[in-house]
């Protein structure tokens, strides 16, 4: 129980370090050297040393959501298998939970960005919540396959001791199908191009950092939190699907864990340094491809297990 | 089922109280709400006790040998009854002062009248055991919500709703009519105890017939027309209880004529499984569509009826299929929604009614920042609008999640019902997103950001009756939320009335699932509030100012500027092309000049689109032919008499 608390709060507290990373890489390819590895941390300190500037059109909702996106991906971190041990809680049905907790957390940062009756954010929003529609039934579509493999709808089911590595032995290569469709999920959900830009100012092209363009100080520290842990969430099951293997050697484990996160990070770093976003009417597209991944993966593993 | 009838006595005697006082506004709207009251309580605690204590009532009245009543009430009837009196309590409640400047105390008496009728009625139709109580009761409650739906009969869109509601209940009414007609010639009796010896053909045929008449009630598609126009007609506190609990008769319908027929075909469950995704799906695009905050609430109606009849079908698909934790999860789950429906449904039209009846519109476009003036009812819109998304930790989520849970249990099934649960739980998923999309629509174009026209500036709220019973429903979407197991085990007990095959339903696996939700809401609500907590101390002696919000350097912005509900919505209505035609007049600008232009966009619903050439002109062709009939000749009609009575005289 305290080996699953530690590896939380491992988790929250290394998330901001994973995203530098990108950065990093990023840098890599402009042939620069890049902020350091702990600019994230830099920012949180600084972002929490300042004051706030309130809009006049805000109301209390505007004070919820960053508290709310928070909550909700720390949440989503306490159901997930760190390193293939066990998560702080899990009971048959909590991938849904999760699911729909996340949902909540977007909830409110639309809310919150509706508040401030300002066009560009109601742009964001518009945005938000469009694209997540199609992600949320690609899910759903990994969901009903990894249930045809195994029978249970936990994490800890899927991720934790040789759960991950029997995926393999069952489903074999239609899993890889599974992945490059998680992956496409991950940069949907996490605004990363192709999708969305965090880099870029412009409101045409943005989705998530529009919707947060009036926060300020401590709150926008909550929400950079929130988007960490949330991308750290979403690594960590493709980190434990890429390298499902189990060793005998307790720091093994973790080991291998943070290489498979180390891939997945190197992997957004590259494809946001070498492909241009799409233009924003492609993008369901886009999300569209996961889908049919996961659709047809599950197909293949019907006719496989009959 | 003494105190069911005291009940309905109470709620009638209100109803003819406000009627004989009329022309006193304050003592027959207070009298009628007191007396309302006073019955729904009753009922509502009868209804309960019955549930928890898993009994059936019967009660029958004969009457010259021709009129023969039958009353019964097991366990569905009285969790349908639990729900329609707890609605029609909160919507008398709220009635007492959104009536309160109404033109016309008679007018408004009238309404009550009629009010207390429907509610009767409902609650008779729930408990009807035989085909006469059940089709005078059908017919009373279509009839009340007509004459309720025509409350302001001035204006011509009101009297084009009441007259395609009229059309739609009773051609459904026929439906179920010529079905109840074809069953007694099989049986030779009225009672619904001989249903199961059809022949199976006949029994299939029914269930279809009695789907297309229940399901005209309920609102599913292409049946559903009459919805978007019915609702927005009929005072908000009269829509709550249509959209509440109206169109659950037709489901309590549904879930009857299947217990009855005893009939495990498989077949049932595809129909009901695919009619409620196109439901579903269909009925949020189009709500994301409107410009009227009550038409999009009664295509947000339809979108529920689809969900609770993809919990029906999976139901069904797991009693034909033999695994009865599926058909456990899909039933319960479906009658869980039926009642979180009631709840937070009548809670959102409560709040619109709020909105419309101080600002005095309906357009979404118009209104804005109603959030910083109206804080109670902005407030139990929220709490309202996060329920209906589905999401933890309020009462949509538990729902849902039964049903899911049903729907991955035919993962394990083969081939076509393998095929209907993917569909099914894609289904959900989907809905549940698009949900989210529309509902944060209207909170954010309703109740936040800035007033875009006068008529939502400056407007408070008022009525201590209306936010009281805002405040109930809210208070209940959020316990049922966090604590679902009470009222999780009503539903199961309704579920064993169902006539399944399995004898009796232990509670137990499913407390686990419910205690599960509980602990779920609890880490949720704890994490929100450390996280505000430390929040709140990173703020400790920080400097905090308001400002103007930043217009990215424009210098003249103005609120018109403001994201609207149509382009809000734009891109996800345009993804459903298709099924949700977009319609845009927009003349072109000419010469070199600035001139004066108009743009208007329309989203079409194709079944209404259908229903003009489809329906109506062939039926008007046909019955202009017939129009020689009517020559105006009265030797003519006495000859139809004269022909009438020799022609029945060959039959008697």
């Amino acid at each position: 129980m305290f080996e699953s608390i530690f590896l939380w709060l491992g988790a929250v507290l290394t998330a901001p370090f994973f995203s530098a990373v990108i950065l990093k890489v990023k840098a890599f390819f402009g042939g620069k050297k890049g902020p350091p590895l702990l600019i994230n941390y830099y920012t949180l300190i600084k972002l929490i040393k300042k004051g706030s500037v309130y809009s006049t059109s805000t109301t209390a909702v505007f004070k919820l959501g960053p508290v709310v996106s928070c909550a909700t991906a720390l949440a989503a971190l306490l159901f997930l298998p760190i390193a293939g041990r066990m998560p702080v809680i899990s009971f048959n049905g909590d991938v849904i939970l999760v699911l729909y907790l996340l949902g909540l957390g977007r909830f409110f940062t639309i809310a919150a960005a509706m508040d401030t009756a300002s066009p560009f954010e109601g742009m964001g929003a518009a945005r938000e919540a469009f694209f997540p529609i199609i992600c949320e039934a690609a899910m759903f579509m990994t969901l009903i396959f990894f249930y045809h493999m195994t029978g249970e709808l936990s994490f800890a089911a899927y991720f934790s001791g040789d759960g991950t590595l029997a995926l393999w032995q069952i489903a074999g290569p239609s899993l890889l199908f599974i992945v490059i469709a998680f992956f496409i999920i991950l940069l949907t959900e996490n605004a990363r191009v192709p999708v969305d830009d965090p880099a870029t100012h412009l409101e045409l092209t943005m989705i998530h950092e529009v919707m947060v363009l009036d926060h300020s100080g401590p709150d926008f520290a909550l929400i950079e939190l929130g988007a960490f842990c949330k991308l750290f969430f979403y690594a960590a099951i493709l980190s434990g699907l890429i390298l499902p293997f189990e060793s005998g050697f307790t720091g093994m484990g973790l080991l291998l864990f943070v290489a498979g996160l180390g891939i997945v990070y190197l992997v957004v770093g590259v494809i946001e340094s070498v492909i241009a976003r799409y233009r924003m009417d492609k993008v369901p597209q886009f999300v569209l491809t996961s889908f049919a991944l996961a659709f047809f993966a599950t197909i293949i593993t019907l006719e496989l297990m009959q | 089922m003494i105190h069911f009838f005291v009940a309905i006595s109470l709620i009638l005697a209100g109803g003819v109280l406000s009627l004989v006082t009329a022309r006193h506004h304050l003592f027959s709207r207070a009298g009628a709400v007191i007396l309302i009251s006073a019955g729904c309580v009753w009922g509502l605690v009868d209804a309960v006790a019955a549930l928890t204590g898993s009994v059936t009532h019967t009660a029958s009245f004969q009457y010259l040998n021709l009129f023969f009543l039958a009353f019964e009430m097991d366990a569905l009837s009285a969790f349908f009854l639990g729900v329609i009196f707890l609605v029609c309590l909160m919507a008398a409640v709220y009635s007492f002062h959104y009536t309160e400047d109404d033109t016309g105390s008679v007018r408004t008496a009238v309404t009550a009248f009629f009010f207390s009728l429907l509610a009767v009625s409902m609650a008779m139709v729930v408990t009807a055991a035989n085909i006469i109580t059940f089709m005078l009761s059908w017919e009373l409650m279509s009839l009340s919500s007509f004459f309720l739906v025509i409350h302001r009969y001035e204006q011509k869109e009101n009297q084009y709703a009441g007259f395609l509601y009229f059309v739609f209940s009773h051609v459904g009414a026929m439906f179920i009519f010529a079905r109840f007609g074809v069953i007694y010639k099989f049986t030779g009796s009225f009672g619904f105890t001989d249903v199961h010896t059809l022949t199976e053909g006949a029994k299939i045929l029914a269930f279809v017939l009695f789907f297309i008449g229940f399901g005209s009630k309920a609102g599913v598609f292409p049946f559903h027309v009459w919805l978007p126009h019915a609702h927005p007609a009929a005072p908000s506190h009269i829509s709550a209880v249509m959209s509440g609990v109206m169109i659950k008769t037709g489901i309590y319908g549904i879930l009857r004529i299947y217990s009855l027929l005893e009939l495990p075909a498989p077949v049932f469950g595809y129909l009901v499984v695919g009619a409620g995704v196109v439901s579903g799906i269909l009925g949020v695009v189009y709500a994301l569509g409107q410009t009227d905050i009550k038409r999009l609430l009664a295509y947000s109606s339809v979108e529920n009826v689809g969900i609770i009849l993809i919990g029906t079908g999976l139901g069904m698909i797991g009693v034909a299929s033999r695994n009865p934790l599926m058909a456990v999860l899909g039933f319960s789950g479906a009658l869980f929604h039926v009642l979180n429906h009631a709840l937070f449904k009548s809670l959102l039209f409560m709040g619109a009614g709020m909105v419309v009846h101080q600002t005095g519109t309906r357009s979404m476009d118009a209104l804005g920042g109603l959030l910083k003036t109206m804080k109670i009812t902005g407030s139990a819109f929220i709490i309202g609008s996060l329920s209906i998304c589905g999401l933890p930790p309020f009462n949509g989520f538990a729902g849902e999640l039964v049903m899911y849970l049903g729907g991955f249990q035919g993962i394990t099934l083969d081939k076509i019902p393998f095929a209907v649960s993917v569909a099914a739980i894609i289904g959900l998923a989907v809905i549940g997103g698009l949900a989210l999309a529309c509902f944060t629509r209207v909170l954010g174009i309703v109740f936040q950001g800035e007033p875009r026209t006068g008529a939502a500036r400056n407007k408070t709220e008022s009525g201590t009756t209306m936010q009281t019973a805002m405040g109930v429903l809210a208070a209940a979407c959020v316990i049922i939320g966090v604590f679902p197991g009470w009222f999780f085990n009503l539903s199961l007990s309704a579920v064993g009335a169902l006539n399944l095959g399995y004898a009796r339903i232990p509670m137990a696996p499913f407390a686990q699932m419910t205690g599960d939700i509980t602990a779920g809401a609890f880490v949720i609500l704890v994490l929100v509030l450390v996280v505000a907590g430390v929040r709140s101390w990173f703020y400790r002696a920080k400097p905090v100012s308001r400002s103007g919000t930043w217009g990215c350097g424009f210098t003249q912005p103005t609120v018109k500027m403001q994201y609207t509900g149509t382009s809000y919505a734009f891109d996800i209505v345009r993804f459903f092309r298709p099924a949700a035609p977009l319609e845009e007049l927009h003349p072109p600008v000419a010469g070199r000049f600035p001139v004066a232009t108009r743009y208007e966009s329309r989203v079409h619903d194709i079944a209404e689109r259908c229903m003009k050439p489809g329906v109506v002109r062939p039926v008007q062709f046909l019955f202009d032919r017939l129009r020689w009939i009517q020559h105006g000749d009265i030797h003519l009609y006495i000859g139809y008499i004269l022909l009438a009575i020799v022609l029945l005289l060959f039959f008697i």
